[in-house]
């Protein structure tokens, strides 16, 4: 099933959600929540022991071989999250709609020890946000009003006023924007947004700066009273 | 032929320096047995214009693939599984493998910036290290023939201890892109150089290699020939001779000799099969890597002689070095918001900075005795998860950075000069073996104070340009102790068998004949006298064809 609205899957998931829910008890995180979080370390998490795709890799299958590990649950958070930190906007497609959330569900189920170390910010992270959300707001963060969701992440999204207590969620926070960014300015509606316009075979010299660009690095060269040397 | 049949000559190893001596020698008529310990390879295999979100973690490094899921690099890296090393008490290094056919050149960088005239001699410009028993004008004809063979792009600015090449050698480097040119109004005013680089990379079509099509990260492998590596030149040409056989797979362990002390062949593990085999030849020449060579050497031990073989002056294994790098970057607010165009080029350097404060360090103005250069990265490149990095907040506004930062931000990564010292070095690790059976590498490193004070004198002077540019720095550079790579880390390890004008003190004559086995030659980064700051790889292929040259002509004269 394609995720589409979060709310959808709130229903869907809710055994997914009750199941988390325990665990997590079980694991000690729910009073590690709100307030309460001050000092405390994230739960370790088992190792991924799947296969990674080797040393010489077959170019012509290029899928990642490992298993997905992320629950529904974690799904519709990080959905809810990366639409977030990067909102549709005009022509620009929520982070959702272009594969993101499946990217992180790929990055914290690989087999290798920094995304080991990502998977385990990530998922309790992940946790983190719902159950403050749900403490606070009465739901998961993905259902939660966009004020709600704002006030959580405006107190781990800002270097410099991250409330205190909350720096390893702002720790997460910070990972999960990198994967996000990184994951959204690799598709093509990414590069067209950002102005890639690379990766694109020529034949004879290198073209170089266009007229444009050549007369806007002159201007600005020229306006820190330095030389400006054409290419 | 065959593997089993005696060839002239057996050349271990296919990349820089194995697949030129092998040219060479095949071009020359005499018959050659190509042994490399990895598998066939050819940048056929290459997905140049695949995109990372095809890629499993959109191609990131992993254990893996230490420079990514496209990295030309196969069963090859830092670590690799069955094939350790060690490494003494409180010292670190890495070793990098590349076990293809090809080697390391099937994703080396291409940059082939020649030593100079100091570089050849520097203890006998400053009383450090080691000089080399040829000299830069000894050796520029021969970088003119493999320049021209090989094909780099560059320029001839006549710069200090920075040769020019002969007339007609290089191909037109590719014009400044916008960063480029505003690094060079920078280092105008304040006296730095930014000049052409010198890569490996056709800009005209030479035999049947293509220019470069301005796209594709070199790395990945070029199976268009523009991107130099032996895979797609000196290996199919020696094939083409119809004298060159090749044998994949097989790990070469030792040397062996015969009752006279002339070197007959080498010995090997068919990895295929397992078994143990021997390949014959009038001459051996080993290229098996710097440390590799210096492994086979160290476990050869004829009668029992604990030493290892061609090592009566006992430098085998000494001198280690590696380049120094370390690397700072910032971001200037001039270059935000720029006009975009395609700024993929020849994917890597277009410009550089030389090193250019020799004058400060014969005055002693300067206390760093060695230099470097200065390699820089910038440009609106493919996005990769690096994108946005120390961004802060999320929403609209987050959207609106990432666009305006996009193609602000250049790295500056220093390559600079190790100097020999004596806590350098590889022996052999008599506990530990190998997946094969054979005793490993054990390694010892310390950089000394000289890389240290030079790591200084590159942070303060990136710290000048970028402030002469308006830039804010990513994060202040640490303490150089801190700063400086690891051993290994750059990849252009050398040293273990240098060459020089005494048998006391050096492994190699000037040809890379060793001392003490007169039909034994090293043609790998093993035997350089110094580490210069320059790139490695196209002084390995200099001095490879130079010493080729000269096993050829004693092949046909019959000395051999």
């Amino acid at each position: 099933m394609t995720i589409t609205k979060a709310s959808d899957l709130v229903m869907i998931d809710r055994r997914v959600t009750l199941k988390w829910l325990m665990g997590a008890m079980a694991a000690g995180q729910l009073a590690a929540c709100g307030d309460a979080a001050k000092g405390v370390t994230w739960a370790e998490m088992e190792a991924i022991k799947a296969k990674g795709y080797g040393t010489d890799p077959d170019f012509n299958n290029t899928a990642a071989p490992w298993p997905l590990t992320m629950t529904q649950a974690e799904l519709v958070a990080a959905s809810g999250l990366a639409d977030i930190i990067l909102p549709a906007e005009g022509d620009y497609l929520a982070p959702s709609k272009l594969g993101v959330p499946a990217f992180i569900n790929e990055w914290v189920s690989a087999p290798y020890p920094d995304q080991h170390k990502d998977r385990v910010l990530i998922i309790n992270g992940l946790a983190w946000l719902d159950q403050e959300s749900r403490t606070r707001f009465g739901a998961i963060f993905a259902s939660a009003e966009a004020a709600a969701q704002k006030t959580l992440l405006d107190e781990i999204a800002f270097k410099d006023k991250v409330k205190p207590g909350l720096e390893k969620s702002a720790e997460f926070f910070n990972r999960f924007r990198s994967l996000t960014l990184g994951a959204y300015y690799t598709t093509p509606e990414g590069w067209t947004e950002i102005g890639y316009i690379g990766n694109q075979p020529g034949t004879g010299d290198y073209p170089g700066p266009t007229p444009e660009a050549a007369a806007h690095i002159k201007g600005v060269i020229e306006g820190m009273g330095m030389k400006y040397t054409a290419p | 032929m065959t593997p089993d049949e005696p060839h002239d000559a057996v050349v271990v190893g296919s990349g820089a320096g194995g697949a030129m001596a092998a040219w060479v020698l095949t071009k020359a008529g005499a018959s050659v047995l190509m042994l490399e310990a990895g598998r066939d390879y050819s940048p056929d295999e290459s997905p140049m214009l695949n995109m990372a979100m095809d890629a499993p973690l959109r191609g990131v490094s992993t254990p893996d693939k230490r420079f990514g899921y496209y990295d030309a690099t196969v069963d090859g890296g830092w670590d690799m599984p069955g094939e350790p090393y060690t490494m003494a008490e409180g010292s670190e290094f890495m070793w990098w493998r590349s076990r293809m056919l090809g080697g390391r050149t099937n994703h080396w960088a291409r940059n082939s910036f020649r030593m100079g005239e100091y570089d050849f001699k520097p203890k006998t410009r400053d009383g450090l290290g080691f000089d080399w028993p040829v000299s830069y004008d000894d050796m520029a004809p021969w970088y003119d023939k493999t320049e021209k063979l090989v094909g780099v792009y560059g320029s001839n600015d006549g710069l200090e201890n920075h040769p020019n090449a002969g007339p007609g050698v290089l191909h037109t480097p590719p014009k400044f892109r916008v960063w480029e040119t505003f690094l060079k109004a920078g280092g105008d005013a304040i006296n730095i150089p930014v000049v052409a680089a010198r890569r490996a990379i056709l800009t005209k079509q030479i035999d049947e290699r293509s220019p470069c099509y301005w796209a594709s990260a070199c790395g990945r492998g070029c199976s268009i020939g523009a991107a130099f590596q032996t895979t797609t030149s000196l290996i199919p040409w020696a094939r083409a001779t119809g004298k060159l056989t090749i044998a994949t797979g097989a790990m070469v362990y030792e040397v062996i000799l015969d009752a006279s002390g002339k070197a007959t062949g080498v010995r090997y593990i068919d990895k295929a099969t397992g078994s143990h085999k021997e390949a014959k030849g009038r001459v051996v020449v080993v290229a098996a890597s710097t440390g590799e060579t210096a492994r086979i050497l160290l476990n050869s031990k004829p009668n029992g002689r604990s030493e290892g073989l061609a090592n009566s002056s006992g430098q085998v294994g000494r001198n280690l070095m590696d380049t120094v790098g370390s690397n700072v970057s910032a971001y200037f607010p001039q270059l935000e918001g720029r006009p975009r165009y395609n700024e993929d080029g020849a994917m890597g350097l277009h410009a550089y900075i030389p090193f250019w404060d020799y004058k400060r360090i014969q005055s002693g103005e300067v206390d760093t005795p060695r230099g470097y250069h200065v390699e820089i990265g910038g440009s609106f490149g493919d996005p990769g998860m690096g994108v946005g990095s120390g961004l802060d907040g999320y929403g609209s506004s987050l959207r609106a950075d990432v666009k305006r930062r996009y193609g602000s931000r250049i790295g500056f990564t220093q390559r600079g000069e190790m100097i020999p010292n004596a806590n350098s070095y590889c022996s052999i690790d008599t506990e530990t073996k190998d997946k094969f059976g054979i005793p490993v590498l054990k390694f010892n490193f310390a950089w000394s104070d000289h890389e240290m004070k030079q790591v200084k004198h590159f942070q303060a002077s990136m710290k000048e340009l970028i402030d002469k540019l308006g830039g804010t720095l990513v994060s202040e550079p640490a303490e150089p102790d801190k700063a400086i790579s690891k051993g290994g880390e750059i990849i252009h390890e050398v040293g273990t068998c240098r060459m020089g004008s005494d048998a006391k003190d050096s492994v190699t004559n000037q040809f890379g004949k060793t001392w003490d086995i007169d039909n034994l030659y090293l043609t790998d980064g093993s035997i350089f006298a110094s580490k210069a700051h320059k790139n490695p790889t196209i002084t390995i292929m200099t001095l490879a064809m130079r010493s080729a040259d000269n096993i050829a002509t004693r092949l046909r004269t019959g000395e051999l």
